[in-house]
């Protein structure tokens, strides 16, 4: 045990339940909640034990008939004011005034005075909202904006009963951290007002993953129901992101959930329109095309780019099936870059662009491709995913396909890649798949899926497999657990990385490996 | 420039508060810690702190606006609006209400016209509470710029009114 570690902290860390507001492992002490009150033996009176050290020999009881009935005394007063609008309060599931009601309450109430009434849904900031009479001041907030968004947007006014959280008018709460507020409050105060009224939590089935809005791979938990992604929250990982997320990264799911999501596979007619095809025919046709145009052409008028949201395990069967099995290095993995700041976001704008490196998957550059497909050198063009884009911008990958014979595009959603296709490929986002992905640093971290993709849409990886397969490679299905083993059996660097060591927070490959200085 | 903006930018604070306030500066080891005393600054020259002279002192100590605003309004002794001329702030605690500050404020609103937190309309007086002025002993009483008056009797209080110009 540490020295400095508080009695809070150690019991919590043995397994010890002690209820607890205004703590939060990642702020500093506050000692506004008096919730986690307990006994110390020769100590006068209850101590609260997030501001109290642990030291050699001390006794300390959690659950005398002293410290539970402080709790309830606690719980009450926090009740006394408390709207209690569960009905109608987006936080009701995972609220801890419920659970500490339910585990340490009285039971009952003995107020008769009217309930306090204040402001209810108040836009504090853009994409968080206020409710006064849920808040029980525990300050959570005002410590986040102080200590860790470094915005300080957040303050307590007024003093004892009349005091309540509150912006400077006109200086909203507005960072790009600001949504973890609404994470750390314990009650139903502050809110995502993205999720807000939308859906009672206990629907979410939530699953552990990585997000994917640029290369630090933030743990989250991925809220599904019924196919959508309701809503992403930070899962704790002390060597990626604590407990805390960006408002971008999170906020970004809405492709996911887009109407317009590509289903199935279409090929082009004669008379420009689409017709649907199933997916074992579009494999087999991009197959064929890819035979006919080497045979004609030669190997390097096949030309790939992939999309660096693409998993390990899918980028390894790619490097497989592109450099081995169809013979070309015209494999480019474009990864979009744009603003970092200096706390969580990275400038490379997706989750796996250092999985691809590692994997030693681009034979190209994305500059090479689309000067050769400008050129007219490439006959078919097989694009998975829609990142070339923002990195070589509209205009000249239109240039670029327009010199193409045949255009393959994998992808979720319909863009200038589509309209110049003649296969469209339904693809699947990760919040429909399960594998790795390898962060900025070096750490693999899986993620699973969370919800079904829609139209039936194969995974990345399972086209991946098939296109091998009917190149006459062994026929398997993709299974994303035994490609990591093959990695980790191909590739030295990830000679630890299996699936059972990737499953809690990650495993440290390359720098992220080295001891910190 | 809107109207709003053109308020915020014209400073509200005379150049000699901001020279106590920047004498102030070098007695703390952080800016922020001469907070107290440059807010009481502000005060006594205004009788007052208005926002924009907040927004001034935040500047001035390094500080978002909100936490001057935190400190202005946990102490009742810092006015977030203004008061009258003669600002007459009542002690209510435990001596002054047992010997009847209860009816002083009473009386005093009763004359004034005014209920207590108002200002009288000619701006001349206002009324205010308080928590513990420290003066116990010669309770009843109430505080006048920055000046005590004790020992309080209906009569006495009509006499310090009909004083005051």
């Amino acid at each position: 045990m540490p020295k400095g570690t508080t009695v809070l902290s150690a019991a919590l860390d043995a397994g010890i339940h002690v209820p607890h507001y205004c703590f939060h492992p990642k702020l500093s002490i506050d000692g506004s909640c008096r919730m986690c009150l307990v006994h110390v033996e020769k100590a006068p009176k209850l101590q609260i034990s997030c501001n109290t050290a642990a030291t050699d020999g001390m006794v300390v009881k959690t659950d005398t008939p002293a410290v539970l009935e402080a709790r309830k005394g606690v719980m009450e007063l926090l009740l006394v004011n408390h709207p209690l609008d569960c009905p109608i309060c987006d936080q009701a599931g995972e609220c801890k005034l419920q659970e500490f009601a339910f585990q340490h309450g009285r039971g009952y109430g003995r107020t008769e005075d009217v309930r306090r009434k204040a402001p209810k849904r108040t836009e504090i900031g853009p994409r968080v909202v206020f409710d006064q009479e849920r808040c029980i001041l525990c300050r959570r907030c005002v410590r986040f904006t102080a200590e860790i968004s470094g915005t300080r947007e957040l303050a307590v006014l007024n003093m004892g009963d009349r005091s309540f959280i509150s912006t400077y008018p006109g200086q909203p709460l507005d960072n790009p951290y600001s949504i973890n507020t609404a994470d750390i409050c314990p009650v139903g105060a502050l809110l995502s007002t993205e999720f807000h009224h939308k859906l009672r939590v206990w629907f979410l089935n939530e699953t552990p993953g990585v997000c994917t809005s640029c290369s630090r791979g933030c743990n989250v938990n991925v809220g599904g129901y019924k196919d959508r992604v309701w809503r992403l929250t930070p899962r704790r990982n002390d060597a990626v992101n604590d407990t805390w997320m960006c408002d971008h990264g999170r906020l970004n799911i809405d492709y996911v959930n887009d109407e317009r999501r590509a289903r199935g596979a279409a090929l082009r007619t004669a008379t420009d329109g689409f017709e649907e095809l199933p997916f074992a025919l579009a494999i087999r046709r991009l197959a064929d095309w890819v035979a006919e145009v080497k045979a004609q052409h030669g190997p390097q008028s096949v030309a790939v780019v992939a999309s660096p949201q693409l998993t390990n395990e899918e980028a390894f069967l790619l490097r497989r099936l592109v450099r081995d099995v169809w013979g070309t290095s015209m494999l480019a993995v474009p990864v979009p870059m744009g603003e970092g700041d200096d706390f969580l976001v990275r400038p490379e704008k997706a989750a796996n662009g250092r999985g691809f490196a590692d994997l030693d998957v681009p034979g190209a550059s994305l500059d090479q491709v689309l000067d050769e497909c400008t050129a007219g050198r490439v006959k078919l063009l097989y694009v998975i995913g829609s990142e070339m884009l923002s990195v070589a911008g509209e205009a000249r990958v239109r240039r670029a396909l327009s010199g193409v014979e045949r255009v393959v595009n994998h992808d979720i959603l319909p863009t200038t890649i589509s309209d110049h296709a003649s296969l469209v490929i339904g693809g699947c986002t990760w919040a429909e798949k399960s594998g790795t992905y390898t962060n900025f640093e070096g750490r693999v971290q899986a993620i699973r899926a969370a919800i079904s993709p829609p139209g039936g849409n194969l995974t990345e990886g399972e086209v991946f497999a098939r296109l091998i397969a009917s190149h006459g490679g062994a026929s398997e299905h993709f299974d994303a657990d035994r490609v990591l083993r093959a990695i980790a059996a191909s590739v030295p660097a990830y000679g630890s990385v299996t699936p059972e060591a990737v499953q809690p927070g990650g495993v440290a490959t390359g720098d992220a490996a080295q001891p910190a200085a | 420039m809107s109207a709003a903006e053109a308020r915020v930018l014209a400073p509200v604070l005379p150049p000699e508060v901001v020279a106590a306030i920047e004498a102030e500066i070098p007695n703390y080891p952080v800016k922020k810690g001469a907070m107290m005393n440059s807010l009481h600054h502000v005060q006594k020259a205004l009788g007052w702190i208005p926002r924009d002279a907040m927004v001034e002192v935040a500047a001035l100590l390094e500080v978002r606006p909100i936490e001057v605003l935190e400190v202005v309004t946990f102490y009742p002794m810092f006015r977030d609006r203004p008061v009258g001329r003669h600002h007459l702030e009542f002690c209510r605690n435990l001596s002054c209400a047992l010997l009847g500050s209860r009816q002083l404020i009473r009386h005093c609103e009763k004359r004034l016209g005014i209920r207590s937190g108002e200002t009288t309309s000619d701006g001349k007086f206002s009324i205010g509470e308080a928590e513990c002025l420290g003066s116990c002993g010669t309770a009843p009483m109430l505080m006048l710029e920055d000046h005590f008056h004790e020992n309080l009797t209906v009569e006495k209080l009509d006499q310090l009114l009909d004083s005051l110009d």
